[in-house]
């Protein structure tokens, strides 16, 4: 067999002590098709991005041809004829879709009619359905897709990466685009596609990698596989891991009390498609989804973060009373927090110390007396919540910055819950957390639930989603499409539902 | 300090810095001072000074009303232009006749309503400070200049002893500092101490967090731009009592940017959040000393103007090194 063209051994990415790919090895031939399947947060794009020089390695080697390669940055990899076409295009919306493919290769008078006339030929001979002529702003997700795979092919890429190629495309559009990657392929081009699709996968590669928690579990030609391996690989874990061990029975699950919302034909954009479900008082709900189900869109839709189309967004009901929240104030005040996947961008105040953050939350809800902050009742319920969260920090007045992700992690938690919810939303709720408050906070989440409060956890992490719910929905393509009780729930049938 | 403090209570490392700049800024106003005494006659004179603090002052309670916006990650650039049409309409009222409450009244609803307009442009139309208050300036100053008064400098009524007393004397010490440390202490109390206060820091520090956490952001926005429209109202009936006349030409000066210089300066950082009261009284100290001996050095207007203009930007510039904003690595997708 001939040497591979792009080679990896023993190759790691560390983020401040948290390996997101560890010790990983991966051959690519040339003219070869690989998918790289796992679960959200394997390390499937973080591998490729080393490749195409996006991120840098930590530790190990890449070589290419037999070289030893280490790009800075992503034009020098498209030098060496490695390209990566993103999840999240990095198209220039406000240009047309021929400025875009000839983007960085202007002359200095720009003949536009020519432009078009060959970006038009260009997109044709690809069977690509794109109006070059069209700003690229105007298009839909698919069809930036599209132009985003356009470009990667024009630039003649030996290597080009798809990072979830088809999450977008209607099934038209996917079949043209895997005759592409056939015509590519034939032209000896490698190509590495991150999928969430296993039909796909096992359909059109040649190869598939499958990464589990950052680390290589298996590696071979597709013959060898089949879906019930591909999934028991992506999903198998070591049962070790004492946190997650314990397998709930449907007789420990909490029985459903009073129905507490009810989300009827919910629709936003292309997120969210008539999204159907209700959640109970005194339960933990688990809502289980990969990347682009639409798990999050719908969350902050019930929140009133995001504002759902007054006409076909379908209908919330809360405590029995049809809402529509505009901004989150009304859904915080009626009783429904929203604790959100990103405490850096959503969660917390940063240059605020973590007593005045939790207090930030009460006096929303709470107003003191005459409107005036309270030094006592911040106290009270700083050391209230900092005693029910075991938030540890040297002294309440500590800036929120300084502490661990865990300990900041239940300071948002605490900033809503003194918001005396009726329904708790935690959008991947232990997210970038150490394994001791990974414990904590799921005990809090259970005591949520045992004191009647509604509880719905988003997870793409499957132990999580089976250790807390009494109640598993799975999210596909921007609804609902199943639901589990704990007891017949496992982690293949999950991901099963979710895949398919 | 207070436990309660917002912007104090920071770790010792950060306040240890902050303490810094703010007394750099404290000192540099010192060294200037004392420059100016030695070198510059006329400078220490019991006039010239009174003049610089009543100078000073309205500077001062502009930047104060600015620095409420600021802190909640806002900027006010009609905030002269306001000053100038509403009271400018007052007087002229009072000119034309009108009795001196309903006078004011109707000079205080025209700055209330700029700034319900601004406030719903901003909050509720979604346009950047910037150019909504940029655009809603000129929208005042036509208007106003349109419908409101004819002229472009007003003077005071002959009768409204009541006006001129404003900035008159009190125990010895001008009223305009006085009106100052009222509007200081106001804004402190508020700042500090108030929920809606909070909310404001709470804004400025993380807009979507505060989104998330319930707080009303679109009607505190709103409250905001009220607020400093209010207090510029307060500042040129200051002024027209302080200069007897009203020039509404003030409106198409550079004194909106020195009132940002003095909040820049103070150290309340234009990405949000952060700064105090405090700050502002410090930013206002420096830029009160060094026009007023630029103004005794009888540097021209145009130096400066360009001496203005260059000390804000390396404030700003300083700003952004010692405060830089949020780079925040967009992680998109999963790692």
């Amino acid at each position: 067999m001939k040497a591979p063209l792009i080679e990896m051994r023993g190759v790691s990415k560390e983020y401040r002590g948290v390996y997101a790919v560890k010790n990983v090895d991966f051959s690519l031939y040339e003219g070869e098709t690989h998918a790289l399947l796992g679960e959200n947060g394997a390390g499937k794009s973080t591998l490729t991005k080393m490749i195409a020089g996006v991120t840098q390695r930590s530790n190990g080697t890449i070589t290419l041809d037999g070289e030893v390669i280490d790009f800075q940055n992503p034009a020098e990899a498209l030098e060496r004829g490695i390209a990566m076409v993103f999840q999240e295009t990095s198209l220039v919306p406000s240009m047309t879709v021929a400025q875009n493919l000839y983007l960085g290769e202007e002359k200095l008078f720009n003949r536009l009619r020519g432009l078009y006339i060959a970006a038009q030929q260009f997109l044709s001979s690809l069977n690509f359905n794109v109006d070059p002529w069209a700003s690229v702003s105007t298009l839909g997700a698919a069809q930036k897709q599209l132009v985003e795979i356009a470009r990667a092919v024009r630039l003649n890429a030996r290597v080009i990466i798809f990072d979830e190629p088809t999450a977008t495309l209607t099934p038209e559009e996917k079949h043209y685009f895997f005759s592409l990657i056939d015509r590519l392929r034939k032209r000896g081009v490698s190509i590495v596609f991150i999928s969430h699709a296993l039909e796909e996968a096992l359909a059109i590669s040649d190869r598939i990698t499958i990464l589990r928690d950052g680390e290589l579990v298996a590696s071979n030609k597709t013959e060898t596989f089949d879906r019930d391996s591909i999934i028991a690989s992506m999903v198998g874990r070591s049962l070790s891991d004492e946190l997650f061990y314990h397998k709930r029975s449907d007789e420990e699950a909490r029985k459903p009390g009073p129905k507490v919302l009810s989300v009827e034909n919910l629709s936003m954009g292309s997120m969210v498609r008539n999204n159907s479900f209700s959640l109970y008082a005194g339960q933990v709900t688990g809502l289980f989804g990969l990347i682009g189900s639409g798990r999050t869109e719908t969350a902050k839709i019930i929140a009133g973060v995001l504002k759902r189309n007054i006409f076909h967004g379908g209908e919330l009901r809360f405590m029995g009373r049809s809402v529509r929240y505009r901004q989150p104030h009304r859904a915080v005040m009626d009783g429904i927090v929203y604790v959100s996947e990103d405490r850096k961008a959503e969660g917390f105040f940063e240059q605020m110390s973590i007593a005045e953050n939790i207090y930030m939350g009460h006096i929303v809800t709470d107003p003191p007396a005459g409107g005036i902050a309270s030094a006592s009742t911040q106290r009270k319920v700083t050391e209230e919540w900092s005693r029910l969260l075991h938030i540890r920090a040297i002294n309440p007045n500590a800036r929120i910055v300084e502490l661990s992700g865990g300990n900041q992690q239940k300071v948002v938690i605490a900033k809503s819950l003194t918001q005396k919810p009726r329904l708790v939303i935690f959008d991947e709720p232990t997210r970038g957390v150490d394994v001791g408050a990974i414990a904590e906070i799921h005990k809090v989440i259970q005591g949520l639930a045992d004191s009647g409060i509604a509880v719905l956890v988003i997870s793409s992490y499957l132990p999580e989603i089976l250790v807390l719910s009494d109640r598993i929905l799975v999210s596909r393509m921007g609804r609902v499409v199943e639901e589990f009780s704990p007891g017949e729930a496992t982690e293949e049938k999950i991901m099963y539902a979710a895949v398919h | 300090m207070s436990e309660i403090g917002t912007a104090q209570a920071g770790g010792r490392a950060t306040a240890r810095f902050r303490v810094t700049q703010e007394s750099i800024v404290f000192l540099i106003a010192v060294v200037f001072f004392a420059g100016f005494s030695i070198l510059l006659p006329g400078f220490l004179d019991a006039d010239n000074i009174l003049s610089l603090i009543q100078n000073v002052s309205i500077l001062g309670i502009l930047g104060i009303a600015m620095g409420i916006v600021v802190i909640g990650r806002g900027i006010d650039l009609a905030m002269v232009t306001t000053m100038a049409m509403s009271t400018a309409w007052t007087i002229a009222l009072m000119n034309g006749g009108t009795g001196p409450v309903s006078a004011v009244l109707l000079g205080l609803g025209f700055a209330a309503v700029v700034g319900l307009v601004i406030g719903f442009l901003v909050a509720y139309v979604e346009i950047p400070a910037i150019f909504a208050t940029l655009a809603m300036s000129t929208v005042i100053y036509g208007f106003g200049r349109l419908a409101l008064v004819d002229l472009d400098v007003i003077y005071l009524p002959e009768d409204a002893a009541w006006l001129r007393a404003l900035s008159g004397q009190f125990l010895g010490i001008p009223l305009p500092v006085i009106w100052f440390a009222a509007v200081a202490l106001a804004a402190f109390a508020f700042l500090r101490f108030t929920r809606r206060g909070r909310f404001i820091f709470a804004m400025g520090d993380n807009r979507e967090a505060a989104r998330i956490t319930g707080i009303p952001v679109r009607p505190m926005t709103v409250l905001q731009y009220l607020i400093s429209s209010l207090i510029a109202f307060v500042a040129g009936m200051i002024t027209a009592s302080l200069l007897a006349t009203v020039n509404i030409r003030v409106a198409q000066s550079t004194m909106v940017y020195d009132v940002i210089l003095v909040v820049v300066l103070g150290g309340i950082g234009l990405s949000g959040g952060k700064g105090g009261v405090r700050n502002v009284v410090v930013g206002t100290l420096l830029i009160g000393i060094l026009l007023n001996g630029m103004t005794i050095l009888d540097m021209s207007f145009t130096v400066q103007n360009l001496v203005k203009g260059a000390v804000l930007l390396i404030a700003i510039i300083v700003d952004s090194i010692a405060n830089p904003r949020d780079e925040q690595t967009a992680q998109q997708g999963d790692i």
